[in-house]
């Protein structure tokens, strides 16, 4: 059943194909198509010595087909048609509300996240929103899940109004397994956006979001999961001033019911016609501001962010909550644009409502790159990521401080046949801990060194590249060495209608006193433009590993396979 | 007559002893329980109340109320049940076992002072010692039919990791990461007392997708579990790759980024990965304490493999264009 409703999906993406392409064969004067369609397979191959060890697991998924349709029909200088169907043959949810599906009904399969079915004729100013649409109307109430629906985007003049309603998750219901299927209630979401905008120069706005469980969808019901009911209320301001300078400014509150089974309840404050209060009702605010400048040659922002401990809501959901975060950036090119400097710092206070155990973060982080002269250049990276907390239960508080340098100086040189770029890189990494009962400090340390040659031929059309790796990571009980050597080769073919890459690469791993693993991979593409609008694309990547005695059976080994090859078709000119 | 009054009034006395249910109680209460108070119904692991009416054959079933009380150690009153609001239960000669469900029944509660805000804003209770004591009392005198049964607990609102390293849409390039990725977060705070797993797990972003969406859709990359430590080193081992198919790509966070003279990197061949961590006890069970999804999964970061680059940090084919183009004017 589910394989004739899949192939019927599929019957009718072909047939919209084959319309289209009639259509751009012969258009008519006025109709013009851009966009691009195409389809791709993925195999994925394990193969495990001893049989039966299943030390290492699988990667991806062994056999998955993915399509791709997003012409977009320009009928005249008002109206156009742009198609939005990305879908796959196989679900492969792993995290999420439809995590270990099998078969999945045809409401399942076009709700997936994993799939898209979106048409969105526009004439003049009039959007109208059809089937699976992910839309960003602001950072703080909705942006990060898709929707299948329909809806408006109207903007006559400088108004604007959206609104979106359908469902982003169908009912899946619990099973044990195998596999698991974590299961879902069914999720009807709306969302409403009312403002003026006058792009480059301001926004203001409303936001307004809902999302509710369906109780009854999900028989058995996920064991792990509550049906859910959100509500979040946002306002946006964005201005841009004279000479680059921007303010952006959000504020936002949210009412969400964490348990719909929960009783209703007088005590915690209804958010009516919307939503109404049961006992697991939470209410709480979030913002955020920013205030800067852009330009071409000199950047400076500083940005305030603050998500209250009670705020959720259902357009992030994971948006991390009782937080409060400010950092101020900056970028800047200087000597006749051969040094560019990029910083920033910060801080991150988090657990913020939470007096006893607020922790707060340091971030620091800074390139600096100089172009000396035609052959020397350098590039400096500093970071630094403190995290503080108090001690609550036990004798010490969490204090872990993650510290990384790294120098990479570049020389060039060229000649009449080749230019040639020798690089070194040197990385120092140290992870301090702090053992929370007894107060010592564990120190990780890692060293990186890095050799990369790459000779540029101006008379020969192959580019190679060499580069040796050395990483050595040790703290108390434990050594990791690693070795890379690697090597990749990159030419045109067939009067360059064909872009070859190959790799070759050697990976040499030793932990503690054990002996040591060795990897070799393999991997090339092909990028063949077999028509001026169609190309082939393939990507075969090989990888032997082999244990030494660190894992049990010893000299274990594996080998894995990834073949992804497809055709796009470009539309248009 | 006046004995036989006497022996008749005893009688009836005791008679009516006989007659009524007699209460044993028995509380259970998790030293460390989770801070989302709706978290504790109906899971008797967390909060246990066990009703013992003992009566002889014909005794009478009477209706009881259930107060419970959370006081801080000092004895400030934090919450009460409203006794005026509270349903009267009539158990059944046995045992009557009963959890938060029927114990704290958050809609009879009264919260007081900056906890009944906390609970109104977030749905937990304040990190603090706490005691809570439940007894059975009567409807309308409220007198007390059941002995006071009082345990303390501490409320620690567990806080997420928060990933560190790489960091939010942090550009990485092919040669130096196809070797060797180090991860980093922050531990679950506070730090439990049993040790915690951590699910390091990362997701290609897939042409046209967002990364919640793949997250939401793709196979993992990379799933390990790792022990008590906030750190792994991860061997790529060829799954790895930048992209064959050109898109646009544009850096989210406010913070501009570089990898060489030009004002951002070129992302369009860039590949893009996105990592989060699940925090689980050793039992595989999600902590997370009330978070949105109830999967224990942290905020996920973003970052990018672009391909080999040299000379100023420019991807290989590109240089490779203006030199010819540069030598071509000479």
């Amino acid at each position: 059943m589910m394989i004739k409703k899949k192939s019927g999906l599929l019957l009718i993406a072909a047939v919209l194909v084959h319309s289209t392409m009639f259509a751009q064969q012969q258009p008519p004067a006025s109709v013009s198509v851009s966009g691009n369609m195409g389809v791709s397979y993925e195999h994925y191959g394990l193969s495990r010595d001893p049989s039966g060890w299943t030390g290492f697991t699988p990667r991806k998924p062994y056999n998955q087909f993915r399509f791709i349709f997003q012409p977009n029909i320009q009928f005249s200088k008002n109206f156009s048609l742009p198609f939005n169907f990305n879908f796959s043959t196989k679900p492969t949810n792993f995290a999420g509300p439809y995590a270990g599906i099998g078969k999945q009904n045809i409401g399942q399969f076009v709700t997936n996240p994993m799939n898209s079915f979106g048409l969105n004729p526009k004439y003049k100013w009039a959007e109208l929103q059809l089937g699976t649409q992910y839309l960003n109307y602001s950072n703080l109430s909705t942006g990060d899940i898709g929707v299948f629906g329909a809806g408006v985007d109207l903007r006559p003049g400088t108004y604007r109004l959206k609104f979106f309603t359908g469902l982003s998750q169908q009912g899946v219901n619990f099973f044990t397994g195998p596999p698991a299927t974590t299961g879902a209630y069914r999720r009807k979401n709306w969302m409403l956006q009312l403002g003026r905008e006058r792009e480059g120069k301001y926004e203001v706005a409303f936001n307004f979001a809902h999302a509710k469980d369906d109780s009854a969808s999900a028989n058995p019901p996920p064991a792990t999961i509550k049906p859910q009911q959100g509500f979040t209320l946002s306002f946006v301001t964005k201005i841009v001033f004279a000479k680059n300078w921007y303010v952006n400014v959000e504020g936002a509150q949210s009412v969400y019911t964490k348990d719909l089974t929960t009783p209703l309840t007088n005590t915690v404050k209804s958010f009516e016609p919307f939503l109404k209060a049961h006992t697991s009702t939470v209410r709480d605010y979030a913002g955020e501001a920013a205030v800067g400048r852009k330009s071409k040659n000199f950047d400076i922002g500083v940005k305030l962010k603050h998500i209250g401990a009670g705020f959720q809501t259902p357009g992030y959901p994971f948006m991390q909550p009782d937080r409060l975060d400010y950092t101020l950036n900056t970028r800047f090119n200087a000597w006749k644009n051969k040094m560019n400097v990029v910083a920033a710092v910060g801080q991150r206070v988090n657990n913020l409502s939470n007096t006893t155990l607020r922790a707060k973060q340091f971030i620091g982080n800074l390139n600096w790159f100089t172009q000396f002269n035609d052959n020397w250049s350098l590039n400096l990276n500093f970071n630094n990521f403190g995290f503080q907390s108090a001690s609550g239960i036990n004798p010490y508080g969490i204090k872990n401080v993650s510290t990384d340098l790294g120098i990479s100086p570049t020389y060039s040189w060229m000649n009449e046949n080749a230019m040639h770029t020798l690089t070194v890189t040197y990385n120092y990494s140290k992870y301090d801990e702090r053992d929370v009962v007894t107060g010592n400090i564990t120190s990780n340390n890692t060293h990186m060194g890095l050799l990369s040659y790459i000779p540029v031929f101006l008379k020969k059309e192959l580019t190679p590249d060499f580069s040796v790796m050395y990483f050595y990571n040790n703290m108390p009980g434990f050594k990791l060495t690693l070795i890379t050597l690697s090597s990749g080769l990159s030419m045109p073919m067939a009067k360059k209608k064909i872009n070859f890459r190959g790799q070759l690469q050697y990976n040499y791993s030793k932990t503690n006193s054990f002996k040591n693993n060795n990897n070799i991979i393999a991997s090339c593409s092909v990028e063949w433009k077999l028509h001026k609008k169609l190309s082939w694309n393939t990507y075969i990547t090989s990888n032997h590993f082999k244990y030494g005695d660190e894992i049990t059976p010893n000299n274990a080994r594996y080998l894995e396979s990834n073949v992804r090859t497809g055709f796009m078709y470009r539309f248009g000119k | 007559m006046k004995k036989l009054t006497i022996i008749l009034a005893l009688l009836f006395c005791f008679g009516n002893i006989k007659l009524e249910a007699q209460f044993i109680t028995n509380l259970v209460v998790n030293a460390t329980p989770p801070s989302t108070l709706t978290d504790w119904a109906g899971r008797r692991e967390i909060l246990g109340f066990l009703v013992v009416a003992q009566g002889g054959a014909g005794s009478n079933p009477r209706p009881v109320l259930i107060k419970t009380e959370i006081t801080l150690t000092d004895g400030t009153v934090v919450a009460t049940t409203d006794l005026s609001k509270a349903q009267p239960y009539t158990f059944r000669i046995g045992n009557n076992p009963l959890d938060a469900t029927d114990v704290l029944r958050l809609e009879n509660m009264i919260f007081n002072g900056k906890y009944k805000q906390a609970l109104t804003r977030t749905g937990k209770l304040l990190s603090e010692n706490y005691q809570i004591c439940v007894q059975l009392v009567e409807p309308g005198t409220f007198a007390p039919v059941s002995e006071l049964k009082c345990r303390s607990f501490f409320i620690a609102s567990l806080q997420m990791p928060i990933l560190m390293k790489p960091y939010n849409e942090e550009v990485m390039d092919i040669t130096k990461a196809q070797t060797a990725i180090t991860f980093r977060w922050t531990p679950l705070v506070p730090k439990p007392t049993t040790p915690v797993k951590y699910r390091v797990q990362v997701f290609e972003v897939m042409g046209n997708q967002n990364p919640v969406q793949a997250m939401r859709s793709n196979f993992p990359i990379l799933d390990q579990e790792v022990t008590g430590i906030t750190q792994y080193i991860w061997q790529p081992q060829g799954i790895l790759k930048t992209n064959t198919d050109e898109w646009d790509v544009r850096l989210k966070v406010d913070s501009p980024r570089t990898i060489g003279p030009d004002m951002e990197p070129d992302l369009k061949k860039a590949g893009r990965y996105v990592w989060t961590v699940q925090s689980t006890d050793l039992t595989g069970n999600p902590l997370g304490d009330g978070n949105i999804n109830g999967d224990g999964r942290s905020e996920p970061f973003v970052f990018f493999i672009t391909p080999t680059t040299a000379k100023g940090g420019k991807e290989v084919d590109k240089l490779k264009e203006e030199v010819k183009k540069l030598t071509k004017k000479e």
